[in-house]
């Protein structure tokens, strides 16, 4: 069996549900108390691709910023996938997707990157349907880190575009 | 001497120095924070390293500087650490230095913690204040638009109900038309009651200042409710202080109604005893007398936790539905006192009665003597007018309130009456035929009537400039009305308008 080890890091505004999203992924729980993650918290998990293929995910958890230029850049060496997460209730988290997101591809061209709007349990489908155009860029996948909703297909989705 | 003791006792060195080779496996470390062998792999120290893997075989001048990384030791002890990873050239073994900072993390943490959850909660606060606005902006401009919609109809109702009582009628027919002329002035009440309350709640009603005989205004009052209340059996007073002045300068429609809606208040709900008004002077002072206006009643009280929902919109504290209305009332009346910068306050105990205070200032002229009103009504007008015949048109595509006009119009015998429902052919119409005025729906199919009245203005045809033109409309709130008369309208007939109103208007503009 083949087994690769990926470094993943998820990035986005404070308070968006990036630690959320890792904690439910990881260890299948949730708690809608908010700590504040500093620095970097670093996580992993194995990830089955494919019956003879497992791959080993990385997950750097970065603390948030309201602006994607004051990551640390050591941070983001040897990254191969981006996870860019916003708030779908929170404007300001999404206010400047559409720059960030253009950054990020003209910086790091190749390395894969899934758009995710989290808290979608706290919105209806009908808001999203009819707001979507408000986030500047069409995202990969609405999930809910309260309720699972779509978070292992998002991160197996970028698990697999890891070894293409 | 001392200072090698002291340094044995005091000293805890915070930072790891650990050597690697080119796979990642330890060569040497000091163990300061982590237990390590010769040869274990970098990365069961943290994941951290796996990243870095990348790096362990570089050939080169290499400083990588780390800041905040959560490690764990193997006794599952937390340590939040700057890193250093340093490699170089000439095959000598890489070096990664730890430090730990975890105190000094543990503060910032707090602090970004605290200075976060302030930001996501006003942000939030912001939002949902959004939000609701959005929420309040929708019910009033559909509260405003439904009362549009409710008041067209209402014009066909109160229109025909005069012109009908004007026909031969039995006394019983005349008895029933007076039922339906009644109940229309209720609903129309109700639906302006709603329509006021939107109004203030969006901050869209404005006053309208002009010189009245107060004393006046009280009398008449103090007529209609005597005449109400005794018809209830029950008494009915107003003690006013004479030495208030008798002209004032003031909104009369909005102290009308705030008297008005305070006693109808205390009407409903007092089947026994007495109500009495009281109107006292307390001061003058530049021009402005402050009054304090008492309405005081035996009913059936306000329980002292009720007291704060009194003047709530749509809330009727009694739900047995004896008492009817709308229960915008009072609502109205601490929406109006407050735009006129004064005070309302309420005092009540259960099944003894309840007294509404009001604490208001009111501009009044110095010299009283020298003030008069001038009081020649405009339907006397008609005794003054110049020509026998008046040419009017009526641009209006309500067949009810086409029909509404030119009943009520016939019956003068004064006028010929052009109808045009269709505002494209009303400029045609104005260049071909001279006009003494003309009545103007606002919304109408093709062009609206504000807007036909400013091209009106600008045609280059005799008396364009000057005829009166007024309009018909249910649109009625301020920003509205200042359109109008912006675009050139003299004045505004709303609907839904009975036969004086139609006529006073009509009177008043014509030479």
């Amino acid at each position: 069996m083949k087994k690769a080890s990926k470094k993943i890091i998820l990035l986005g505004h404070f308070g968006v549900g990036k630690s959320s999203l890792i904690r439910q992924f990881v260890e299948n729980t949730f708690t809608s108390d908010y700590k504040v993650t500093i620095g970097v918290h670093i996580l992993k998990k194995e990830v089955e691709i494919s019956p003879d293929e497992t791959i080993s995910l990385i997950i750097w958890d970065l603390e948030g910023y309201d602006d994607i230029k004051k990551t640390r850049a050591s941070y983001l060496l040897g990254t191969h996938g981006f996870i860019y997460v916003f708030d779908v209730t929170r404007p300001a988290t999404f206010e400047n997707l559409e720059n960030d997101i253009t950054y990020l591809t003209n910086q790091y061209a190749n390395t894969p990157l899934k758009v995710v709007g989290n808290k979608v349990d706290l919105v209806t489908k009908t808001y999203l349907k009819e707001n979507k155009d408000m986030f500047g860029v069409a995202p990969d996948f609405f999930t809910s880190a309260k309720t699972g909703d779509k978070v292992d297909d998002m991160f197996i989705a970028l698990a697999k575009e890891l070894v293409k | 001497m001392m200072l090698e003791t002291y340094r044995e006792i005091y000293f805890h060195p915070r930072t790891q120095f650990i050597t690697i080779d080119t796979s990642g496996n330890v060569l040497e470390s000091d163990d300061i924070l982590f237990k390590l062998k010769k040869g274990d792999d970098i990365s069961s120290v943290s994941l951290f390293f796996k990243g870095l893997s990348a790096y362990f075989d570089v050939d080169e001048e290499n400083d990588i500087k780390f800041t905040c990384i959560h490690l764990e030791n193997n006794d599952r002890q937390e340590y939040t650490c700057d890193i250093e990873f340093k490699t170089f050239a000439g095959a000598q073994p890489t070096l990664i230095i730890i430090h730990d900072f975890s105190e000094h993390y543990k503060y910032y943490q707090e602090v970004a913690q605290s200075r976060n959850e302030s930001v996501i909660n006003s942000q939030i606060l912001e939002l949902k204040n959004k939000y609701l606005k959005e929420k309040e902006d929708f019910k009033n401009t559909f509260i405003a638009n439904f009362s549009h919609e409710l008041r067209n109809p209402l014009t066909g109702v109160t229109a025909f109900c005069s012109v009908l009582q004007k026909t031969d009628m039995t006394p019983e027919q005349q008895d029933y038309v007076e039922v339906i002329k009644s109940s229309a002035d209720h609903l129309r009440n109700m639906i302006g009651d709603i329509l006021e309350v939107s109004k203030i709640e969006v901050g869209k009603l404005s006053l309208h200042e002009e010189l009245f005989d107060f004393h006046e205004l009280i009398d008449m009052l103090e007529f209609t409710y005597s005449v109400k209340a005794k018809q209830k059996n029950i008494e009915f007073e107003i003690d006013f202080d004479e030495k208030i002045p008798r002209y004032i300068e003031s909104d009369k429609t909005r102290i009308k109604q705030i008297l008005e809606n305070l006693i109808e208040n205390a009407l409903k709900f007092t089947s026994s005893g007495k109500i009495t008004v009281l109107i006292k002077e307390n001061q003058r002072r530049a021009r402005k007398v402050n009054l304090s206006i008492s309405v005081q009643d035996t009913g059936i009280g306000i329980p002292d936790e009720k007291l704060v929902l009194i003047f709530n919109s749509f809330t009727q504290l009694n739900n047995s539905r004896k008492f009817v209305g709308t229960g915008l009332g009072l609502s109205i009346v601490k929406g109006l006192v407050e735009l006129m910068d004064g005070k309302i306050t309420v005092e009540s105990k259960v099944k003894e009665g309840s007294t509404f205070k009001i604490n208001i200032n009111l501009r009044y002229p110095i010299n009283q003597e020298a003030t008069y009103l001038e009081t020649k009504s405009d339907v006397e007008r008609k005794n003054y007018l110049s020509k026998e015949k008046y040419n009017i048109l009526l641009a209006e595509d309500s067949e009810l309130a086409q029909m509404a006009v030119l009943k009520i119009l016939a019956q003068e015998g004064n006028f010929f009456l052009d109808i045009i429902t269709n505002g494209e052919d009303v400029i045609e119409s104005v260049i071909h035929n001279e006009y003494d005025m003309i009545l103007m729906d606002i919304r109408m199919p093709g062009t609206h009537g504000d807007e036909l009245t400013k091209m009106i203005r600008s045609l280059p045809v005799q008396n364009c400039k000057t005829i009166p033109i007024l309009a018909l409309t249910a649109n009625l709130y301020d920003a509205d009305k200042k359109r109008y008369k912006k675009m050139g309208m003299n004045d505004i007939i709303e609907k839904p308008f009975d036969e004086s109103t139609l006529l006073k208007k009509i009177y008043k503009h014509l030479k």
